[in-house]
C-alpha cells in the first residue's frame, strides 16, 4: 500500500525490516522523530529494546554494547549530537561491533542552525576519532531510497563488522512522499558474530591481536590487525558501488552532487552531465575516474565549503570547480547562477 | 586446603599481570572471582565490563566474554548489554577516576534506571595509570602531581550520591578489611538491581609513597585508621563507616487529583448570540472581550491574557473557541471564573 512517509519514518522501517531490535538514543533536531518512533514501538514490542539515553556519548557505547551482545542496533543523531559519538564510533571500529548511525545533518559548526539543511558532516564520518579507521557511509536523496539504504547499511554492518553510517539531510529526514515500502524487496544479512556469554573473548579498544589480547607494545600485531580491518571493510564496502549517473552526450560539463542537492539540480540534466555518489565513503574513486574523464568541467555542487569536492580531486587527481551551498541555502536559481559563474571563469 | 577453583575464571596464561606488587587491584580480581564461582558464575552466563585505567585492566584477565570500553563508559555498556541479554549476569570492575569523574553523568543516570547490574569501584583516590594525578575522591589537601601544595577541592562523596532515591545498594569496604569486604562482594553480586561496591584500595607506587607510606601494610593500617565497620543494616553510611546502605524501592504515594465541578450556570433567557454578532466583541475601541465556548458566550475582558491584539496565542477573541480549547494544552477550567453574558447560535 502507498503511504505518505517522511524520510525519518522510511529509515526507522528500514531499521525494523532489517531486523533491528535495539535503539539508544538522544533527542536533536532534525532526527528526535526517529528516536520518538522507537519509544512507540519499544511500548507495544517487548522484543524491541530501546534506551533514551542521557547524553549522545551514552547511546553510541549503548548501541555499540548491544551490538556486542548480540542485538542488531541503531542510533539516530544530527551533527552535534555525532561529535559526541565519533570516541565510541572509534571504539565500534577497534572492538568490531557491526552497528548503524544515522546522521541528519544540519548546518554547522557546534550547535550551528538547527532548523536548517547542509550536507557538511562528510569529514566527521572520516576524520572524527582518533586513529585510522575505515568506515563505510550512504547517503540516499529520496524517502524510498532512504527506506533500502537503511537496510543496505545494516547489511554493511554485518560484512564489514563495524559501525557503518547513513547521512541524511535534515531536508529528507522531514520530507513526505508517497512510498510502497510493503512492496519493496530487500535481501537481509543476519547476524554472524556471535553474542557475549559463549566464550573467552575480550572485546577492547586497547590495540590487541586477533584473539582480543592486549598488545600494546607490538607493532607487527598492530599491522596484521589493522590490515585485516581494512580489507574487511574495503571487500564490504565493494559489494556496494553505488551511484546514479544521468549522461548527456553534447555536455562539456559534469556536475556531482548528492543527496537532496541531486535532487535540487536534477533539471539541469538537460544541459549538463551529471554525477550522484550514493556509497559517499569509502570514496568510488574507479568510477569517478572513469566517468570524469570525458569532461571537461567537473562542478561539485554540495552543501558544505568543498569537502566531498577535495576527496574528488584526490581521487582523479584533477583540480575541480566548487558551488558552496552554505548556511541552510538550497535555492536553485542560485546555484544555477553559480554554475553559469563557474563556467565563464573557466573558459 | 583453600579452594583454588576460582582460578578458572581468571585467564593465568596472561599473568604474570600489569599492576604494581603492592596494588589492591589484585585483591579485587580475586575475591570477584571467589564470589563468582561460589555462585556459579561462568563464561555462559555472565559476562564482565571495565572502564579505563589500571583498574579498567580487569576485564582482560577475567576467563569469560569481556568487554572493555573508552574512559568512563563502562556502566553504559553494561546497562545496555543487560537490557539486550537479561539472562546474562553483567558486572562491571572498574575505577574512582573512570565512574565518578569522566563516567559521573552515567553513574548519575544508570543508577536511576536502576538495571540489575553489580558494579565493583576499586576507589584508590588516585590516577594510578597515567602517573597519580589527583581524582575525584581524592581528599581536600593530598599532595599529587596535579595537586603539588595539596588538592584544594572536597572529594566526590559516592555514598551521598548513590544512596539519594530508593532502590539502592551502595556498599563500602576496603581491601584490608578481607571478611566484610567478602561478605560486600557477595552481597552486591546478589542484589537484584543497580548495586555499587566502593572498594577503598591502595595505590602505593603511585600515591602512596608521595604520602609518606613505605610499605602497602602501612597503607592498609591507614585505612584501619580511617574506617570502621558500621553494625547491622544501614539506609545511610557516615563518611567514615564500611558497611551496607540499601534500600527496596518506596511504595508510590498515590497523590489524590480534585476534580473541579463545573459550575452550573442558567442561560436560559440571556442574550442569543450569532457568530457575526460575536465577532465585534474583540476588544477594540473600547468593547469588551467575547468568546463562545460549547453554547455559552464568556466575558473575559478581565483575563490579563487577552491584552494587546485580542488574541492569546492561538486563541482569537470574539470567536466560538470550542475546538481551540479542546486540543490546547490547558483544559477548559480557565475558563469557568469568567461571566457567562449570553448564548450561542448554534
Amino acid at each position: 500500500m502507498k503511504q505518505l512517509l517522511s524520510g525519518n519514518e522510511a529509515i526507522f522501517q528500514g531499521a525494523i525490516r532489517a531486523g533491528a531490535t535495539y535503539f539508544a538514543g538522544y533527542p536533536i533536531t532534525p532526527s528526535s522523530e526517529i528516536l520518538q518512533q522507537a519509544a512507540a514501538l519499544a511500548e507495544e514490542n517487548p522484543g524491541f529494546r530501546f534506551l533514551q539515553a542521557e547524553d549522545e556519548i551514552a547511546a553510541a557505547i549503548g548501541i555499540i554494547s548491544a551490538s556486542l551482545a548480540g542485538a542488531k542496533s541503531f542510533t539516530a543523531t544530527s551533527g552535534p549530537g555525532f561529535s559526541l559519538m565519533q570516541e565510541a564510533l572509534g571504539w565500534g571500529h577497534a572492538v568490531e561491533a557491526p552497528c548503524v548511525f544515522v546522521n541528519s545533518m544540519r548546518v554547522g559548526p557546534s550547535t550551528g542552525m538547527p532548523t536548517q539543511p547542509a550536507q557538511s558532516d562528510l569529514l566527521q564520518i572520516k576524520g572524527g576519532s582518533a586513529g585510522d579507521y575505515y568506515p563505510i557511509a550512504f547517503y540516499p536523496n529520496s524517502v524510498e531510497e532512504s527506506f533500502r539504504l537503511t537496510v543496505t547499511a545494516f547489511n554493511a554492518a554485518e560484512e564489514s563488522l563495524s559501525p557503518v553510517i547513513l547521512l541524511v539531510d535534515s531536508l529528507l529526514s522531514h520530507l513526505y512522499e508517497m512510498a510502497d515500502l510493503d512492496a519493496i524487496e530487500v535481501a537481509v544479512v543476519p547476524r554472524t558474530k556471535d553474542p557475549l556469554g559463549r566464550s573467552q573473548r575480550l572485546f577492547t579498544g586497547t590495540a590487541h591481536d586477533r584473539m582480543g589480547n592486549v598488545k600494546t607494545n607490538d607493532p607487527e600485531a598492530y599491522r596484521d590487525w589493522l590490515n585485516d580491518l581494512k580489507e574487511r571493510h574495503l571487500q564490504a564496502a565493494d559489494k556496494y558501488p553505488l551511484y546514479e549517473y544521468i549522461p548527456r552526450k553534447d555536455s562539456e560539463t559534469l556536475l556531482i552532487a548528492f543527496g537532496i542537492t541531486s535532487r535540487i539540480i536534477s533539471s539541469l540534466k538537460e544541459r549538463f552531465s551529471i554525477f550522484r555518489p550514493i556509497r559517499i565513503f569509502p570514496v568510488l574513486e574507479k568510477e569517478l575516474q572513469e566517468i570524469t574523464r570525458p569532461y571537461r568541467h567537473i562542478i561539485v555542487v554540495e552543501g558544505n565549503d568543498g569537502q566531498y569536492a577535495s576527496w574528488t580531486e584526490c581521487a582523479i587527481h584533477r583540480k575541480v570547480m566548487r558551488v558552496p551551498c552554505l548556511g541552510g541555502g538550497f535555492k536553485f536559481q542560485w546555484i544555477q547562477s553559480q554554475i553559469e559563474e563557474r563556467l565563464k571563469e573557466g573558459k | 586446603m583453600i579452594d583454588r577453583s576460582y582460578k578458572e575464571l581468571l585467564k593465568l596464561g596472561r599473568f604474570p599481570h600489569t599492576w604494581c606488587p603492592g596494588c589492591g587491584i589484585g585483591a579485587v580480581l580475586k575475591n570477584v572471582a571467589m564470589a563468582m564461582k561460589e555462585l556459579g558464575w561462568n563464561n555462559q552466563n555472565t559476562s564482565v565490563v571495565s572502564g579505563i585505567g589500571c583498574s579498567g585492566r580487569m576485564a582482560g584477565y577475567m576467563n569469560l566474554d569481556a568487554v572493555h570500553t573508552p574512559h568512563g563508559r563502562a556502566l553504559t555498556a553494561a546497562e545496555a548489554i543487560k537490557t539486550v541479554r537479561p539472562d546474562l549476569n553483567v558486572v562491571v570492575l572498574s575505577g574512582d577516576g573512570d565512574l565518578g569523574a569522566i563516567g559521573g553523568n552515567h553513574l548519575l543516570h544508570t543508577s536511576r534506571r536502576n538495571p540489575d547490574i553489580t558494579v565493583f569501584c576499586n576507589d584508590n583516590e588516585i590516577y594510578g595509570l597515567t602517573g597519580g594525578q589527583a581524582g575525584p575522591t581524592t581528599p581536600k589537601g593530598t599532595k599529587t602531581v596535579t595537586s603539588p601544595r595539596g588538592e584544594h577541592y572536597q572529594p566526590l562523596r559516592l555514598n551521598r550520591i548513590l544512596t539519594t532515591q530508593a532502590p539502592y545498594f551502595y556498599a563500602r569496604t576496603t581491601v584490608y578489611h578481607l571478611n566484610h569486604f567478602k561478605t560486600c562482594i557477595r552481597e552486591a553480586l546478589l542484589w537484584k538491581g543497580f548495586s555499587f561496591v566502593d572498594i577503598i584500595s591502595d595505590c602505593i607506587e603511585l600515591n602512596g609513597r608521595r604520602l609518606g607510606f613505605k610499605t602497602a601494610h602501612q597503607m592498609f593500617k591507614w585505612f584501619e585508621e580511617r574506617f570502621h565497620i558500621a553494625e547491622g543494616v544501614r539506609d545511610h553510611l557516615k563518611d567514615d563507616e564500611l558497611g551496607i546502605a540499601k534500600k527496596e524501592v518506596e511504595a508510590e504515594v498515590k497523590v489524590e487529583v480534585e476534580v473541579e465541578q463545573i459550575p452550573e450556570v442558567q442561560i436560559e433567557g440571556l442574550k442569543l448570540f450569532a457568530l457575526e454578532e460575536l465577532k465585534q466583541f474583540d476588544g477594540t475601541e473600547g468593547r469588551p472581550i467575547y468568546i463562545g465556548y460549547k453554547g455559552k458566550v464568556y466575558d473575559i475582558s478581565a483575563s490579563p491574557l487577552f491584552q494587546g491584539e485580542k488574541r492569546m496565542r492561538c486563541h482569537i477573541a470574539g470567536k466560538d473557541l470550542t475546538r481551540d480549547i479542546e486540543i490546547a494544552p490547558h483544559g477548559e477550567e480557565l475558563l469557568f471564573k469568567f461571566p457567562v453574558v449570553g448564548r450561542l447560535k448554534e
